[in-house]
């Protein structure tokens, strides 16, 4: 599935990339890549863009950036809070 | 004096990693601003005496990685590439190692001479992490230093660090990443071709092969010009074929996803993480300030606290700096032998380069917020918050910001639109905030509304006015994207900087930095183009008129009405001789000239002056409708503008409509225009927005006209 797919709360792993050239490689810089896990945390109050957190980061991507994201959710949907009991065996820092 | 032998130092580091308050830590008050060639970006350089050594900063803008896609990447490589600096800093921010590992990753691949700051030590050690420092600078290759800029800690360790860099003096062997077989050979490979081609020896071959795997546009175009690229294009081919078999991917991809392997590796090798419980506050407050329901209207109450303080605080300080050069005007003028000079000096420069500083304290107070609010981290969250909005119209969340500040002064909106990256969004926004009502315009409005409507009716005509120009500004933007700057946006993939208390000294430092920028532009492009527009409006003189005032004057003084009539017939004779030189002026030949063109608007030759004098800012409309209307006028009780226009026959409800329309979209004042110029970097994109503007207050006005002369 796509992450713009995901609802708050949902926990998912990035299994890879669609999209091409610069949102591809700013994404890869951003260190959404293979294996990545990560937390939706929320939407914005008008519903895009959304937040994930991942090693540390809160990072927020449009639904047509995350559209261009693979993923597999993993685990129980949370309740949108960055630590989740999950959290501490994947991720550094806060 | 002992001469300095000067180490030239680059600090590079991730976004909000502490780089500027190390920088500011390190250089103190030696530091000056420029920018960086051909791009906005703006370059901070600063030096110290240190031991034997004059040590230079060059702070480079905060970047994640080293690719070509956003201005701030490519000046950062090209000035490691092409200045070749001595030694090159990279500050980590140390609670958040592992993203910030992946710039550094990238460095070592340019084989520079590296030097790493682990900097928010004092956070590290507060939060209980422990990082094996020297096992990491085995894996990094390089001296690792702990520093924290907060505290004035590690400072003069990292400056004796550099020294031995530069000295050459380290104990430390350089590391190498090593990547996937089939990706390494290929590696391998190529720059050992690479290294045939001398002409490329300034560069590292072993980065150049790195990034013509990763497809690097810069890089392919640069090699692309040697007669080795023929053999390098075989290699480049096979190596996608075999990842592609191997991995079922592209080089590009398990290079990136490498580099992060050796990451992953060398904080589980070099880091412990404490097993913390507590939610950060980043968290807590994010819960309140981005939270469905409430994160809009508190994005309203931030802008709205910063506007009003920008404006409510600024005010009076404008308003005293208005009284101190009128005061000053008053003190030069009689000191000044010749009538000519006094012209020039005191209605020229004075008041022309004094009314563009007196916007000084507004444009410090609204920096000093902005910068408050983008070192807090507040700004990435604001932008997320309305980009749904924006995004609609072609524009990017950051976008907001700039365009409420326009309502205030078009000047410091266009400065902040440096927080956006990508070079089309940056033009967008800075074209539509001139239709972002300014504060100089509402002079023209509460005239032209209170003389025609009643009270109640006049503020609905103004709020219609600044809604037209937001309108308007929106779809402009919405047309501009789809049509010329269509090609690059920035892709919203941003992270959200956790919470931190920006230092006071960077957010002045800051808000200096644009005060400065501003006053240095009223010293040259405005001071000129207020002379020219002070030369246009007086020349040529009219000789009739010389001695004219004083006649006039010597038979008020010998009547005998009491001393109040006489005053205001000095007043209005006064007037009434400058009326009559403006029209003698270029400026009123141009209004007459142009009258066939205003004509459908509405407009008479009149208000033509007006609107041409108003270019030095926008409320000298007013002034000069004051003193033209005044003109034939003899023997009235009442000089008022108000009433004066009211009794005009050639002026109505329909032409002061869309001279509010005209007024609200019309080229801003010659001190934005400056400022854009400055801004965008080049006349044409000037002349083609003056053109845009001119054409469509000419059909809304002429719209406004018409419609109200059949409604009305």
């Amino acid at each position: 599935m796509l992450l713009s797919e995901l609802k708050v709360g949902d926990k998912a792993e990035v299994t890879g990339l669609l999209v091409e050239s610069a949102v591809r490689r700013r994404i890869l810089d951003m260190g959404l890549i293979k294996g990545t896990r990560f937390k939706v945390l929320r939407v914005a109050p008008l519903g895009d863009p959304v937040e994930i957190f991942f090693k540390g980061m809160y990072l927020t991507l449009r639904k047509s950036e995350a559209a261009g994201v693979l993923v597999t959710k993993i685990g129980e949907s949370g309740d949108g809070e960055p630590m989740g009991g999950q959290r501490r065996r994947w991720k550094f820092g806060s | 004096m002992a001469s300095f032998q000067e180490i030239r130092v680059a600090l590079a580091g991730n976004p909000n990693c502490g780089k500027s308050s190390l920088f500011n830590g390190l250089t103190g008050a030696r530091q000056k601003v420029g920018n960086f060639s051909g791009v906005t970006i703006e370059k901070y350089e600063g030096y110290v005496d240190y031991r034997e050594y004059r040590i230079r900063f060059i702070d480079l803008p905060g970047t994640y990685s080293l690719t070509p896609y956003s201005p701030e990447e490519l000046v950062t490589r090209k000035f490691l590439i092409e200045e070749s600096p001595d030694v090159v800093v990279n500050v980590l921010e140390g609670p958040n190692l592992e993203r910030n590992l992946l710039l550094t990753t990238q460095l070592m691949e340019m084989e520079v001479d590296l030097l790493v700051a682990l900097n928010m030590y004092d956070e590290v050690e507060e939060r209980g992490i422990e990082i094996d420092v020297k096992q990491l600078q085995r894996l990094l290759g390089c001296h690792i230093i702990p520093t924290s800029a907060k505290k004035k800690q590690g400072l003069d360790v990292l400056l004796d660090h550099v020294i031995r860099v530069y000295e050459g003096d380290i104990e430390i062997e350089k590391n190498k990443l090593g990547f996937r077989q089939g990706v390494e050979s290929a590696i391998e490979e190529i720059a050992g071709l690479l290294a045939l081609e001398s002409e490329l020896s300034t560069f590292s071959a072993h980065w150049l092969a790195i990034k013509l795997l990763e497809n690097d546009r810069e890089v392919y175009s640069l090699v692309k010009e040697y007669p080795v690229w023929v053999k390098v294009e075989l290699v480049l081919q096979k190596a996608i074929k075999e990842t592609g078999s191997l991995y079922k991917s592209d080089p590009e991809i398990i290079i990136t996803e490498d580099r992060y392997a050796f990451i992953r590796g060398a904080m589980q090798e070099c880091v412990r993480m404490p097993q913390e419980g507590r939610v950060s506050l980043t968290d807590h407050v994010d819960r309140i300030v981005l939270n469905r329901v409430l994160g809009l209207p508190i994005f309203f109450c931030i802008v709205w606290l910063i506007f009003h303080m920008t404006f409510t605080l600024g005010t009076p300080l404008m308003e005293g700096l208005d009284f101190l050069f009128g005061s000053f005007a008053a003190v030069v003028s009689p000191l000044l032998p010749n009538d000519t000079l006094r012209s020039v000096i005191v209605d020229g420069i004075i008041a022309g380069v004094g009314g563009v500083l007196i916007f000084l304290p507004n444009i410090i107070l609204l920096f000093l917020g902005l910068s408050f609010l983008e070192a807090s981290g507040y700004m990435a969250r604001a932008a997320f918050v309305v980009d749904k909005v924006m995004h609609r119209f072609g524009l990017h969340g950051k976008s907001f910001i700039p365009m409420i500040t326009g309502f205030g002064c078009s000047i410091p909106a266009i400065m902040a639109t440096r927080t956006l990256k990508s070079r089309s969004d940056r033009l967008a926004t800075i074209m539509i905030i001139p239709f972002m009502s300014c504060g100089a315009k509402l002079p023209v409005y509460i005239l032209l509304a209170g003389a025609f409507f009643k009270p109640a009716v006049a503020a609905n005509v103004m709020f219609g006015i600044y809604m037209l120009g937001v309108i308007i500004g929106l779809f402009s933007a919405l047309i501009m994207k789809k049509t010329f700057l269509k090609s690059e946006s920035e892709p919203f993939v941003m992270e959200l900087p956790p919470y931190r208390w920006p230092t006071l000294t960077s957010v002045f430092f800051q808000s200096n930095i644009k005060a400065m920028m501003y006053v240095r532009k009223a010293g040259t492009v405005i001071l000129f183009a207020v002379l020219l527009i002070w030369v246009v409006s007086n020349y040529p003189r009219n000789s009739a008129l010389d001695g004219a005032l004083e006649k006039q004057v010597a038979a008020i003084e010998l009547s005998d009405a009491p001393l109040v009539e006489k005053q205001a017939a000095i007043i209005e004779a006064g007037d009434r001789v400058n009326a009559r030189q403006l029209e003698y002026s270029i400026a009123g030949r141009a209004g007459k000239l142009m009258e066939p063109l205003i004509r459908p608007l509405g407009f008479d030759w009149r208000i033509g002056v007006a609107l041409v004098t108003g270019l030095a800012a926008k409320e000298v409309v007013v002034s000069t409708m004051g003193t033209i209307y005044s003109l034939g006028k003899t023997g009235e009780s009442s000089s008022e503008l108000k009433t004066i226009l009211k009794n005009d026959p050639a002026f109505g409800k329909a032409t002061a409509l869309s001279l509010m329309v005209f007024v609200l979209l019309y080229i801003p004042c010659v001190a934005a225009v400056g400022v854009m110029r400055k801004e965008i970097g080049n006349w044409q994109a000037i002349v083609l927005y003056s053109s845009y503007s001119m054409t469509v207050a000419w059909i809304f006005s002429f719209i406004t006209y018409r419609l109200a002369q059949w409604v009305v």
